[in-house]
């Protein structure tokens, strides 16, 4: 995978896209084989080293995973605490700052279960971006959300692999959301990959990946290159 | 979060009051007491000690001063207790260990008892003149058939 | 001879799978063992779990410990009374209280009471990914949330045992003073001069304790340990319970045993 570039990791259920996000994640080790981040052997690292390359990673997971004891600020501020050692009255701040990036405004004294699903999502969200990482890993950041906030948080991926040069890992099964941002698809298949640019993946005749992109998925891509040359010329 | 404050304040009394109740158990209940009460040691000979236990309570007129800290033999194989006994009690030289029985079944103790003349206090180490030994039903009723036997 | 064979074989498996067990339980005491000294210190957290373990179980452990006692006081007096040994009610309360019904009940209520929802809390963190999100933010789970919680239960059962024995004391009062008629200064004195404390109270304090760190693993482990779904952790749960429960009755016949009654 190439630095600062958004990946998609594509895949029906049980073909192990979110256990391939794991493993990147360190969470996991693989079975056989070697997962490697930034040069980093992860397989070989306890968990303690693991965790120093964690600091450049922020996650995104499928539900969120913020703590339910603790209110919004207290989650999203938890790294900074932890590792900065930061005073709560900067935290507060920079806290703020990164909630309003996604789109929210004074929810920091709310508990979680307060939160609606899509409110959920993006401070999960910034929970994952607020010690500035340099990889974002989001498992099915899509599901069970309404196409608004699917579009905004889509817009946010997008807006961080600009600005800052995020590389972004993402995993889903919702193919026109999520189509239009890759810069790399990869195909997970019962333990096969197919990895290509959407454009070749679209133009493929391999009927696996025919069969999983199906009709509309197919004349989605052919309409985002038609579009993408013309905005090209 | 709120909360947190009244919650702190709660935790604490909570703390407070358990080392409280552990306190009373170890100082009321356990009788732990802290360098005041010394204590002497005085021995006392029987010849026989029936269920006489260590830890069992040496008593003046029912007044607890001390208990059996050790039971073992002396050199003519006679029961041998020692006693360890506040320090600040001044018992008399002629003084009488008995060993009593609380109750008609109860725990055996030591009664201490008698003496008063003006020969001095028992010190550390030193032993009773005069002991009386345990009561047993177990000879009180076999003297009590040996008399009827006689008197028939 | 199939049949035995492979009868022997299971045996082989099981035992294996049980060795293992133990190993990965210990691993994950030495790590939370490890994890003591290290810093930060999260005093706040350790005060919350104190609150949620030792607090929210003060009603419970005062009200059995005076009923427990009411009945210690009514059923022994009976039996004393035949023997015209009233004034022992004192020393058997005591003594039954303050070296096998305090720790032993507390430890057991405990495990009920506070044990159970830790384990129940942790495993639900588990299966929504809470202790993943802490561990891909570099926090370690077990530093975070077991330690605390795990430390809370082990100072909160001296402390929850001292309450029981006190209520229960008080309890056996009410029923052998007020009911039976008996002379409350002999009841006291009665339980002062048996208790002692080396012996009584220390063995009381030091089985509490361990019950306390006992539970503390246990309820820990099973929580870090269980299948990430409702079905897991309800199975996590129930095992702390019997566990915790089984490893406290054994902890207590040895402690009693080797301590020499």
């Amino acid at each position: 995978m190439q630095k600062g570039e958004i990946h998609l990791l594509l895949g029906g259920s049980g073909t192990g896209k979110s256990t391939l996000l794991r493993m990147i994640g360190g969470l996991q080790r693989p079975d056989s084989g070697e997962v490697r981040v930034a040069g980093n052997l992860l397989s070989e690292k306890s968990e303690r080293e693991l965790g120093e390359i964690r600091k450049q990673i922020g996650m995104l997971f499928q539900n969120g995973a913020l703590l339910d004891s603790m209110t919004v600020l207290e989650n999203v501020g938890l790294p900074l605490r932890e590792h900065l050692r930061k005073p709560w009255s900067e935290i507060a701040t920079q806290v703020a700052r990164v909630l309003k990036s996604v789109g929210l405004d004074g929810v920091e004294g709310l508990l979680p279960r307060e939160l609606s699903g899509g409110m959920l999502r993006r401070v999960a969200f910034a929970r994952a971006i607020v010690m500035e990482p340099e990889i974002l890993l989001c498992d099915e950041p899509f599901s069970g959300l309404d196409p608004v906030n699917v579009s905004r948080i889509e817009d946010l991926l997008v807006e961080l692999n600009r600005s800052l040069g995020l590389t972004i890992v993402v995993t889903s099964h919702h193919m026109a959301s999520s189509l239009r941002m890759a810069h790399q698809m990869i195909l997970l298949r019962r333990g096969t990959c197919i990895a290509g640019s959407p454009e070749t993946l679209a133009s493929s005749d391999d009927p696996e990946v025919t069969d999983f992109l199906g009709e509309d998925g197919r004349s989605y891509l052919a309409r985002l290159h038609e579009l993408r040359a013309g905005g090209g010329a | 979060m709120q909360n947190h404050a009244t919650r702190d304040v709660i935790v604490g009394l909570f703390v407070l009051v358990g080392l409280a109740t552990l306190a009373y158990l170890s100082l009321q209940v356990g009788g732990i007491e802290f360098g005041a009460a010394k204590q002497i040691e005085l021995h006392a000979t029987f010849d026989d000690i029936g269920g006489l236990s260590v830890r069992a309570p040496v008593r003046i007129g029912g007044v607890k001063i001390g208990q059996v800290s050790a039971i073992g033999l002396d050199e003519e194989l006679r029961p041998k207790v020692t006693l360890a006994v506040d320090a600040d009690v001044a018992i008399p030289v002629d003084a009488e260990a008995a060993i009593r029985t609380a109750g008609l079944l109860g725990d055996q103790f030591i009664a201490v008892e008698g003496g008063g003349a003006e020969d001095g206090t028992l010190a550390d180490g030193e032993s009773f003149g005069m002991t009386v030994s345990a009561f047993s039903i177990d000879k009180l009723v076999g003297q009590f058939i040996h008399n009827a036997g006689v008197s028939d | 001879m199939n049949a035995l064979i492979g009868w022997i074989a299971e045996l082989g498996a099981q035992t294996l799978a049980q060795v293992e067990g133990l190993g990965r339980v210990a691993r994950f005491g030495g790590h939370l063992v490890a994890a003591i000294p290290r810093r930060p210190t999260r005093f706040g957290f350790f005060v919350r779990a104190l609150f949620d373990a030792g607090v929210l179980s003060v009603a419970l452990i005062c009200l059995s410990g005076f009923t427990v006692g009411m009945v210690l006081g009514l059923q022994l007096y009976t039996t004393l009374t035949r023997f015209g040994a009233e004034e022992g009610l004192g020393a058997v309360v005591g003594l039954s209280l303050v070296r096998e019904l305090g720790p032993v009940l507390t430890g057991l209520l405990v495990t009920g009471r506070a044990g159970s929802a830790i384990t129940a809390e942790i495993g639900a963190m588990k299966s929504t990914e809470q202790l993943d999100g802490l561990r891909m933010m570099a926090i370690d789970p077990v530093h975070f949330v077991a330690l605390p919680r795990a430390l809370a239960l082990s100072i909160a059962m001296p402390l929850l045992n001292g309450l029981f024995i006190v209520f229960a004391i008080a309890g056996a009062y009410g029923v052998g003073v007020w009911r039976q008629g008996l002379d409350g200064g002999v009841y006291l004195s009665g339980l002062e001069d048996a208790v002692l404390f080396g012996d009584d109270v220390g063995q009381s304090l030091l089985k509490s304790l361990i019950f306390g760190l006992l539970l503390g693993l246990i309820s820990t482990y099973k929580g870090h340990s269980c299948d990430p779904d409702a079905a897991g952790v309800a199975r996590a749960t129930t095992s702390t319970v019997v566990t915790a429960s089984v490893c406290i009755l054994l902890a207590d016949y040895v402690i009693t045993a080797l301590w020499g009654v």
